[in-house]
């Protein structure tokens, strides 16, 4: 029985192909029980993003084939279309691409927060539906594990990486909490939606769009569950405004230093945060100089996510570091469960030897009273127990020696061949794609 | 004996920096741990005190320095645990090595001059004390506020910006602190007037010169001045933000000459 991890993701697959085997569509439960009734596997658990499809499994070495088989079967898709883009992961490379992609490591946009919580659901479905085992149910919390102290630890998940994120950031920063702060737009176009779609999460509680058209604006404000006001009103909504984001196509400023000086007067010293995203800039830049006006212009947010970006990667050796330290010990622990059968195996062949000389000794011990001889019997047995107890403790406390120890033992005590399992699994795992094909992102 | 809450402080303050640096959550907590150390064996140290000389030990200004730490590190424990904020401890710790020095040279108590055997007195000091101390956080508040303004303000996002809470946290618990310190300096003002009224007539020359014109007694007034206005500003013309920060700093610097400067040199009144 082996570790295994198959699927596609960006790294390997188009979107149109990802999209092709997602399992979301139908449910992780449905791609549960389908894949159970193949028989390949004893533990299952099924990971399904919009950026990939992956089954984590037990099997046997063969598995990963069948694995590939049954996502073009279950998706309805010519195997040849999928070949090239699946790959396979084995032992501790297995838990080593899990690991990766909990942390965050793997995904398109590094250190993005939504795929541990991806990875806990995928984790919970299969062990609510009984398809976890004791192996998975430790590679997975090893994985949480691992993507919170990457979180926690190194910076790899810090800072805003979308322009429109980081000025929610930003004002985060400001505000604090924004849930009752207000919010004006200046603008109905993507970048004014994008941004809306933004402060809409964080639950602001005004959100006010002006644009030239008034109707776009009403248009906005539907979807924003704000309000819209026509392009004359907006000196007065700027006023009880903690936000303004300015994204329309002005080809001059539509925001200018007087207007905010006029503003600021009224709101007494309450800070006021300008988001101009727009190019040309709808703000002049002189609103900045005021004194409780932060202005952040496209540019400026532009550098905010490529240093973001940058400090992304500068964490992602630490972060590795941490993979690294973690599939080590799941490793170990892995190696150390391969010993259970040379265990099993030592205690039988113990069993066996203590029968066998009570047997040979039947006829001399069948003069004493039955009390006696049930004490014989206890007193062998607990002999082999003292005798069996250190070595027991022992051995299940060993890690990466466990194949040489379980060699020995089967060599001294001469332990029978079919007794022993597990060993098809070499340390250090194997992975490599089921058949070559083009990187792509 | 005051070296063991010095060298607490001292490893906290340690801690607190490699927090800060490098955002290492159980370093953080290990500083919370060390600080929570530092201020338990200083209560037994205030307390063994207490049972050694038979009352508690505020008189002199090593005395009060000591009281006053006690209360800082008490306060912003209580500050951190209730906000779950960590980042201000780097600045405050500091704080408490500094202040903790005095005390650790000079370990003296001073015994109680009959003049202060009152239990307004004890009243008046730990009010004052308590007062100083959110004066104190409120004034690493006001500077974190600054630094973390100017950072934004200048567009450049950096170590402060990653670290700190946010403008309006700190701005809010700003408020709150000062709003405590400014209702214990009232109260600890008052009962200080009450007591000196009632020990004008004492044989000592110093109840005779506790009246307004004794730099301590003018310093503690001028305090009460600033912060009252500091409160009034916020309430009545939106004085919040970076002026309530630079509020908390005048006020601050204050207390720190009516502390050190004031406390050991000029006051006639309150030389105790």
């Amino acid at each position: 029985m082996r570790l295994l991890a198959v699927g596609i993701s960006h790294r390997t697959a188009s979107v149109e192909l990802r999209e092709s085997v997602d399992f979301g569509r139908r449910g992780l439960e449905s791609a549960l029980r389908a894949f159970a009734t193949r028989g390949v596997s004893q533990e299952s658990v099924v990971l399904s993003t919009c950026n990939r499809a992956e089954i984590y499994a037990l099997g046997e070495s063969d598995a990963a084939a069948e694995i590939t088989r049954f996502l073009s079967d279950y998706h309805g898709i010519d195997p040849a279309v999928l070949e090239g883009h699946v790959y396979a992961h084995r032992g501790a490379d297995a838990a080593r691409h899990l690991f990766r992609v909990a942390a965050g490591l793997d995904s398109l946009v590094v250190g993005e927060p939504q795929i541990l919580g991806q990875v806990k659901s995928a984790y919970a479905t299969a062990s609510d539906l009984g398809f976890a085992g004791a192996i998975t149910h430790r590679l997975f919390h090893a994985a949480f594990a691992v993507g919170k102290r990457v979180r926690s630890e190194t910076g790899l998940a810090e800072g805003a990486v979308s322009v429109s994120y980081a000025a929610i950031e930003l004002a985060r920063k400001i505000f604090g909490d924004l849930a009752g702060r207000s919010a004006v737009i200046l603008g109905a176009g993507e970048m004014a939606e994008l941004t809306g779609v933004h402060l809409r999460a964080q639950k602001v509680k005004q959100m006010t769009i002006a644009s030239r058209t008034l109707a776009s604006a009403e248009a906005l404000a539907r979807q924003l569950e704000g309000r819209a006001v026509p392009w004359n009103g907006v000196l007065s909504a700027l006023a009880g405004a903690d936000i303004v984001v300015t994204a329309t196509g002005a080809a001059e400023p539509v925001v200018t230093r007087s207007m905010i000086d006029d503003v600021m007067r009224t709101r007494r010293i309450r800070p006021l945060f300008v988001i101009d995203i727009a190019v040309p800039r709808d703000v002049e830049p002189a609103v900045g100089d005021l004194e409780q006006v932060f202005l952040y212009h496209m540019d400026d947010l532009k550098t905010i996510v490529s240093e973001n970006l940058a400090r992304r990667t500068s964490e992602l050796a630490s972060a590795e570091a941490i993979v690294d330290r973690e599939v080590q010990r799941f490793a170990t622990w892995l190696q150390s469960r391969k010993i259970v059968p040379t265990v099993v195996a030592l205690r039988q062949r113990f069993e066996q030897i203590r029968q066998s000389e009570l047997r040979r000794l039947d006829s001399k011990l069948a003069g004493l009273p039955p009390e006696a001889r049930a004490r014989v019997d206890e007193i062998t047995r607990l002999i082999v127990e003292k005798l069996l107890l250190t070595p027991t403790e022992q051995l299940k406390a060993t890690g990466d020696d466990a194949i040489a120890y379980a060699e020995t033992l089967h060599r001294l005590f001469d332990l029978t061949a079919s007794e022993r399992s597990g060993e098809d699994e070499t340390p250090g795992g194997t992975s490599e794609p089921l058949a070559r094909g083009a990187r792509r992102r | 004996m005051h070296l063991v809450p010095l060298v607490f402080y001292a490893a906290a303050a340690a801690a607190y920096l490699t927090h800060f640096a490098w955002r290492d959550p159980r370093v953080g907590r290990l500083a919370t741990a060390i600080l929570a150390g530092g201020v338990l064996a200083h209560t037994f140290l205030i307390g063994m005190q207490t049972v050694h000389v038979g009352h508690a030990p505020l008189v002199g200004t090593t005395a009060a320095v000591s009281a006053f730490i006690w209360l800082l590190g008490l306060s912003y424990l209580y500050v951190e645990i209730t906000t779950d904020e960590r980042a201000i401890g780097v600045f405050v710790a500091p704080l408490l090595v500094v202040l903790a020095l005095i005390p650790a040279l000079d370990p003296s108590v001073s015994p109680r001059p009959p003049l202060l055997q009152s239990p307004l007195f004890t009243v008046h000091v730990v009010s004052m004390l308590f007062a100083y101390a959110s004066f104190a956080l409120a004034f690493v508040l006001g500077v974190t506020y600054v630094l973390l303004f100017k950072e934004i303000k200048a567009k450049h996002l950096g170590f402060f910006y990653t670290r700190l809470p946010s403008l309006q946290a700190l701005d809010v618990m700003n408020a709150r602190v000062v709003t405590i310190g400014w209702s214990f300096l009232t109260l600890g003002i008052a009962i200080g007037g009450l007591w000196a009224m009632q020990v004008h007539s004492f044989p000592d020359p110093r109840a005779q010169a506790m009246d307004i014109s004794d730099p301590k007694i003018l310093a503690a007034i001028l305090c009460w001045f600033v912060y009252s206005f500091a409160l009034v500003a916020r309430t009545v013309i939106g004085w919040s933000g970076r002026r309530a920060a630079w509020l908390s700093t005048i006020g601050f610097v204050i207390v720190l000459l009516t502390f050190v400067p004031v406390g050991y040199f000029f006051t006639k009144s309150h030389n105790f």
